[in-house]
């Protein structure tokens, strides 16, 4: 595979998260999530793990789109809920949120750099993975961005999961697919579709009992 | 280097991963016959205490257990020392007497067997959970027993389905969910540079250097937020007001404090000489100690004098950072045992404290503290537990809140860090100021005579022995403090 074969489902990564995420109609940003997984998926297979190529794509595309689904209300449920999110986050809300988004970006981005740099990589640092550590980069800033400012719940779960599939291109960016990498994927996916299962179906019942679909700014509420 | 791998399963072992995973099947039995009565639970789980005594007897005599499974390639590393085992002894005491309370408690509240069955399975999760995080010595297990953990406290929050319950066990979700992600970017950072992931072969291979100290950022972020330290405690208080009361004491006795034990696991063998992150979060369980008292004198609401005092008392263990971080032998020692001590004996009297306050409430009907007025004449036994418990917390003698609070300031003293002396002061004042509170409001003699329902003798009766439980651990804690003697530092 050569250098440019790597960087079009990169940039194609990239730019799914950002729809996904920016997207204030809410089933097409369901839809656009669902592709965005499956191409996670194709981009485990292609680094050389069809198993969790599949996981990827039964737990993170079929199965957390179906709970997000089912967090919509749209799976012929009797009280769907409003299908654009309306909701503007009032400036200069948040600050804390923001500094801690920033300084996490900015510990990981140190970090790799200074594990590229001084070659201290326990696996020789490949060209082929390089795209790999800057698309895990871009997408962990799209989802806490998207975590810190979102306010519906559902965008805040998709903003989760776009954050942790982040986090995992990461993983498998600095330390190749090993068997361990493997393992933490493997973990993180079924922690991120049963917090997705959870969220999304408490997400109904607090719009069944007072019609809402976030938290509300509540005091204390720093991430 | 590399873990001796025994290839005949040693009895010990095989007994202590029977123990470590018999809650899970527990849990399902008691999901699909809900247990009825606090006898049959008390006897099923009774022998996994016993269990543990006889490990940590075999402890005494051949040091500690260790090994691995290996799962398609994986290597699993486990091992038991004396403090795993002390802790394991522990939460399974505390388990085991919310189960029982648990069961007195349905009946109290008058859920519907069905609507409570979701309780045991969780139950048995969470008791794997945080066994599995006691014996774990590799990153994959510790956050796969990490995530268990969390997601069954968040299920067992939302149990109540209150609008309240619901908003704050969405925040706690979400707040544990985020944790779990800094923790695994942590991990992946160690993984990339270090290439291995149980915890030995890090503490030997990994480097003090700028990659180490920021997955040790990432990771410390991800495990304060789940342990709830200031300024990171924002989700605590709603979640352990409107959860059930067994569910409340569980979480505020070991949940929290699981994080903070790998927290330190980790931070003693990847860099215990930064004194000033150790400083820093000296300082935060300061502002801990200081804004859980403050907020816990404040609060209206009994169950929510109680959870700001667990965020209070949760900055007592963050003290340990300082006072191992680069001091002499003498102060590590103490501020060690003190720590451990403090965690003991702070779970025993928070959960007795917790069932004391919810059977205060039940009894009473209503949760403000004005409305206690009374109480002191119509149910003794309940305030009764409630002081015993808040002696520990207060640190009072005899209790175990006193013997680790006096090591702790010896170590502080000795090490000539000033700064904690003081705030272990404050703090005790504190402490004092919102029990008093709370005993003043009920000890009000001439409240008019009202309807009172008494909750069942056994809820009453498992506060009062864990209260006690709490206090026999000061006098006697001599025979945990020489296990951990001998087990060292790690």
């Amino acid at each position: 595979m050569s250098l440019s074969g790597e960087l079009v489902p990169a940039a194609l990564l990239v730019i799914l998260a950002a729809a996904c995420l920016l997207d204030r109609h809410l089933r097409r940003a369901c839809l656009v999530f669902i592709a965005f997984a499956l191409l996670m998926a194709l981009a485990w297979w292609r680094l050389g793990a069809p198993w969790l190529a599949l996981v990827e794509a039964v737990l993170g595309a079929l199965l957390t789109g179906t709970a997000l689904f089912h967090g919509l209300g749209h799976l012929g449920a009797r009280s769907p809920l409003p299908l654009r999110d309306h909701a503007r986050r009032p400036r200069h809300q948040a600050t804390a949120r923001w500094l801690a988004a920033l300084a996490w970006l900015a510990l990981a981005a140190a970090a790799v750099w200074g594990l590229l740099g001084g070659g201290e990589l326990s696996v020789p640092s490949e060209v082929m993975r390089r795209p790999l550590l800057a698309t895990g980069l871009a997408i962990m800033a799209l989802g806490l961005w998207a975590f810190a400012h979102h306010l519906h719940l559902l965008r805040r779960l998709l903003a989760f999961n776009v954050l942790g599939s982040g986090v995992f291109l990461l993983l498998a960016g600095l330390a190749g697919p090993t068997v361990e990498v493997q393992g933490l994927i493997l973990v993180g996916l079924v922690v991120a579709l049963v917090g997705s299962v959870l969220g999304a179906a408490l997400l109904r019942r607090l719009h069944a009992l007072d019609g809402r679909v976030s938290l509300g700014g509540g005091a204390g509420d720093d991430r | 280097m590399s873990v001796p791998l025994d290839p005949s399963l040693s009895v010990e072992a095989a007994v202590l991963w029977l123990s470590l995973l018999a809650p899970l099947p527990l849990g399902l039995v008691a999901w699909r016959f809900p247990p009825r009565r606090m006898l049959p639970v008390l006897l099923a789980g009774a022998p996994l205490p016993l269990v543990t005594l006889w490990l940590l007897s075999r402890l005494a005599v051949d040091g500690g257990l260790e090994g691995a499974w290996s799962l398609g390639g994986l290597l699993l590393h486990w091992r038991l020392d004396a403090l795993a085992g002390l802790l394991l002894l522990l939460t399974q005491l505390l388990l085991l007497a919310s189960a029982a309370y648990a069961v007195g408690h349905r009946r109290a509240i008058a859920v519907a067997e069905r609507d409570f069955a979701g309780f045991w399975p969780l139950l048995g999760g969470l008791a794997a959970a945080l066994g599995l995080i006691w014996v774990a010595a590799d990153l994959l297990t510790l956050y796969a027993a990490l995530e268990l953990m969390g997601l069954c406290a968040v299920g067992m929050m939302l149990l109540p389905g209150t609008a309240q319950a619901l908003t704050a066990g969405m925040r706690y979700l979400l707040y544990a969910l985020v944790g779990s992600l800094a923790w695994l970017l942590g991990v992946a950072l160690l993984l990339g540079a270090w290439g291995r992931l149980d915890l030995a072969g890090l503490a030997a291979d990994a480097e003090p250097g700028a990659v180490t100290g920021i997955a040790m950022a990432l990771l410390a972020a991800g495990l304060l937020l789940k342990a709830a330290i200031f300024p990171l405690h924002g989700w605590l208080v709603p979640v352990h007001a409107s959860a059930w009361t067994p569910v409340s004491a569980l979480h505020g006795a070991l949940v929290v404090k699981a994080s903070f034990f790998i927290l330190m696991q980790l931070w003693q063998r990847l860099v215990p000489e930064a004194l000033a992150a150790a400083w820093l979060l000296g300082g935060l369980g300061s502002l801990a100690i200081l804004w859980g008292g403050l907020q816990a004198w404040r609060a209206s609401e009994l169950k929510q004098v109680v959870a700001w005092s667990t965020v209070g008392q949760l900055g007592y263990l963050m003290l340990a950072f300082p006072l191992l971080a680069g001091t002499s032998a003498a102060v590590a020692t103490l501020a060690w045992q003190a720590t451990w001590l403090q965690l003991a004996g702070h779970a025993l009297a928070k959960a007795a404290m917790f069932m004391a306050a919810g059977n205060l409430v039940l009894a009473v009907g209503q949760s403000r503290l004005g409305d206690l007025a009374g109480t002191s004449r119509w149910l003794p036994l309940s305030l009764m537990t409630f002081g015993i418990a808040a002696v520990t917390l207060m640190g009072l003698p005899p209790s175990a809140g006193f013997t680790a609070k006096w090591l702790l300031l010896q170590a502080a003293i000795l090490a000539g860090q000033w700064p904690w002396v003081v705030v272990l002061v404050a703090g005790t004042l504190l402490t004092v100021a919102y029990v008093f509170r709370v005993l003043r409001c009920a000890l009000v003699e001439d409240a008019p005579r009202r309807e009172v329902r008494p909750v069942p003798g056994g809820m009453d009766l498992i506060a009062l022995m864990l209260a006690l439980a709490a206090l026999a651990l000061g006098l006697g804690a001599e025979w945990p403090l020489a296990l951990l003697r001998e087990g060292g530092l790690p």
